[in-house]
């Protein structure tokens, strides 16, 4: 007997090391939500090579890539159900030539790529009423490029490995280039770094159910327009590492205006 | 043991198997494959202790992978060059050259190949300005970099898959495809079972019978604690942190800020021009010395650290006297005793060590 109560006590301690994820993940009647990232620009759809003026200023843009990762979905009781491995690249791209990552070989050059959908899968059917993720990668992986979880991966042009640098992702990316009367400039605002890893918290305008029999779709107005408040591009065209307080002012825009919900249902 | 308790048990087993599946599922595939035999660092007595890592837990089969990846050219561009090209292990993996051009491109680097040893302790940054958080992310730089390995991380995966003992060796010790972070998983371990501690300093240190210092030496030991050991602390002979010891006026902002060094990384005004310590360990076998390996050899260093240091905002404050003055008093006897002692930290053990050498 004593034999039998060591088992299943033993059994006990193995199911708590399951981690808590894996429980929820797996519940039934689990349903899947599509998340819209829906690119614009100051109120019109954003696209790659075209002019959207913003006050004095006109952009053209060649690129805009992040990273949204650890999705949270809050439900009705204000629980937080955390989407495993949600390490996710949104995007909108042309070809890129990934010279250090890539080098040489001409066939595996990054090819042009929008991407604006999200499928969560697995998740516990119930109400929703709020979401939450990161623009960037926290900082275990971004410390770790050898830490794989969802589509985190170096071979996609969105880290800095080169040589004695910042070994770390680059956490969003806009390039294209700037006009303000004659003067035009190239734009390439970008940001990285552990300190500008910022979680978006966004309510839903109603609370939508998910379930085994109802997917559901939540559309965020991804603004790029609002990464530039405040910021005097003219000035600092180039927002990178070396701009440190420009890319911190751009990455609080980010965790804070540029991301808002459209619809949930 | 009578026929219920008997059910009981068999079920309680059998909750007891299924939990175990259930948990197990998630890292590897129910197939039966074996796995990889758990490893622990061997750490002399002398040396502090060392936490595991637990993303990249130690195996003996991923610490030998690691080892013949690390010998192995294909993780070139040209495939022509190895990390241990400039990690020459006769000479503490080291290269013996200020900045090589051995590289795929043929340029010079701007920085001298840093020394491989005790880098299980090395947990505040990799690179002369710590640009790298680990070992495991710290292998794309010279991997992808033009001037050095030139790889493309692609290539380098279908180099290695086609290589059928590699595809057995990574499916057994990372239990799927070869991945290029699995590569990066692999170097690292190998780096970190690559611990020098076997130098007549610690043998005289752990009380190996037989072992001495001459008083020589000895003066010399207590030479270094006392005038390099604010650095160059402890059984390591590093702090693995950054300093500006004073060999440059200005830093400036060439190369994405490469004369900058710690500041390039943090941003920090107050680490301007501040590199990494390298450890005196081997030192005598590693010249050229600093981060671009201007000084050519020991008298060069000390002389330095005597009377050649240039004044700028971030030098360190253990370079000041009292007086304010800059610069270490050392005398030529001293000069002499610690150069004596130097020589007791070169562990001929280690750079001979078998385990680490090239496996082909």
């Amino acid at each position: 007997m004593k034999k039998l109560l060591t088992i299943i006590s033993l059994s006990a301690i193995l199911f708590t090391s399951c981690s808590k994820d894996e429980l929820v993940t797996v519940a039934d009647g689990a349903g899947k939500t599509t998340l819209t990232f829906d690119a614009t620009f100051n109120g019109s759809d954003f696209a790659l090579n075209k002019d959207f003026a913003l006050g004095t200023k006109t952009f053209n843009f060649t690129k805009f890539r992040y990273w949204v990762s650890n999705v949270t979905l809050v439900n009705a009781a204000g629980e937080e159900v955390k989407v495993p491995g949600s390490y996710y690249l949104l995007e909108e791209t042309g070809a890129i030539n990934l010279v250090g990552v890539n080098n040489d070989n001409a066939a595996t050059i990054y090819p042009a790529t929008k991407r604006e959908d999200v499928v969560l899968k697995e998740i516990p059917a119930g109400d929703y009423k709020a979401i939450k993720f990161g623009v960037g990668v926290d900082q275990k992986y971004n410390d770790n490029m050898s830490l794989q979880s969802g589509e985190l991966s170096q071979l996609n042009g969105m880290t800095n490995v080169s040589w004695m640098w910042l070994t770390s992702y680059i956490f969003t990316s806009a390039t294209g280039t700037v006009k303000e009367g004659t003067a035009s400039k190239t734009l390439k605002v970008e940001t990285g770094l552990n300190a500008n890893y910022k979680t978006v918290a966004l309510n839903l305008p109603q609370s939508i159910k998910i379930g085994a029999s109802k997917s559901a779709n939540i559309v965020i107005n991804v603004d790029l327009s609002k990464a530039f408040d405040g910021i005097d591009v003219m000035a600092t065209p180039t927002v990178g590492a070396s701009q440190a307080a420009v890319m911190s002012a751009v990455a609080a825009n980010y965790g804070g205006k540029v991301f808002s919900v459209k619809s949930a249902n | 043991m009578n026929g219920k308790y008997a059910v009981l048990h068999l079920s309680a087993l059998m909750l007891l198997s299924g939990t175990v599946i259930s948990c197990k599922k998630d890292h590897r595939p129910v197939e039966n494959f074996p796995a990889p035999t758990p490893a622990r660092l061997e750490v002399p007595g002398n040396l502090p202790k060392v936490a595991d890592d637990a993303d990249n837990p130690l195996s003996a089969e991923g610490i030998e992978l690691g080892r013949i990846l690390f010998y192995d050219a294909r993780l070139s561009g040209n495939n022509k060059l190895s990390c241990a090209s400039c990690h020459r292990q006769d000479i503490a993996f080291s290269d013996a050259t200020a900045l090589t051009s051995i590289g795929v491109s043929a340029k010079p680097l701007h920085r001298h190949t840093p020394t491989l040893f005790n880098l299980a302790w090395a947990k505040s940054g990799l690179f002369w300005d710590g640009g790298s958080k680990n070992l495991e992310s710290q292998a794309l730089g010279p991997l992808t970099s033009e001037d050095e390995m030139h790889q493309d991380l692609y290539e380098l995966e279908r180099e290695l898959k086609a290589v059928p003992d590699y595809v057995k060796r990574f499916k057994l010790v990372f239990n799927r495809e070869i991945t290029s972070t699995d590569v990066l998983k692999a170097l690292a371990q190998f780096q970190r079972t690559l611990i020098s501690a076997g130098s007549r300093y610690d043998l005289y240190i752990r009380k190996v019978p037989g072992a001495t210092l001459s008083s020589q030496e000895l003066q010399g030991l207590a030479l270094v604690h006392a005038k390099c050991g604010s650095c160059h602390q402890g059984e390591l002979f590093t702090d693995y942190s950054y300093h500006n010891n004073g060999i440059d006026a200005i830093f400036p902002d060439d190369l994405e800020g490469i004369y900058q060094g710690r500041y390039r990384v943090s941003f920090d005004l107050a680490d301007m021009g501040k590199f990494k310590t390298p450890s005196l360990r081997n030192v005598m076998l590693t010249a050229p010395y600093m981060h671009d390996g201007r000084f050519i050899n020991l008298d060069q260093v000390l002389d330095h650290y005597r009377s050649g240091i240039t004044y700028s905002a971030t030098v360190d404050r253990a370079l000041y006297q009292n007086d304010g003055n800059l610069g270490i008093p050392i005398s030529q006897a001293e000069k002499a005793a610690i150069k004596a002692f130097l020589s007791a930290l070169t562990d001929d053990a280690f750079t001979k060590n078998k385990k680490f050498s090239n496996p082909n």
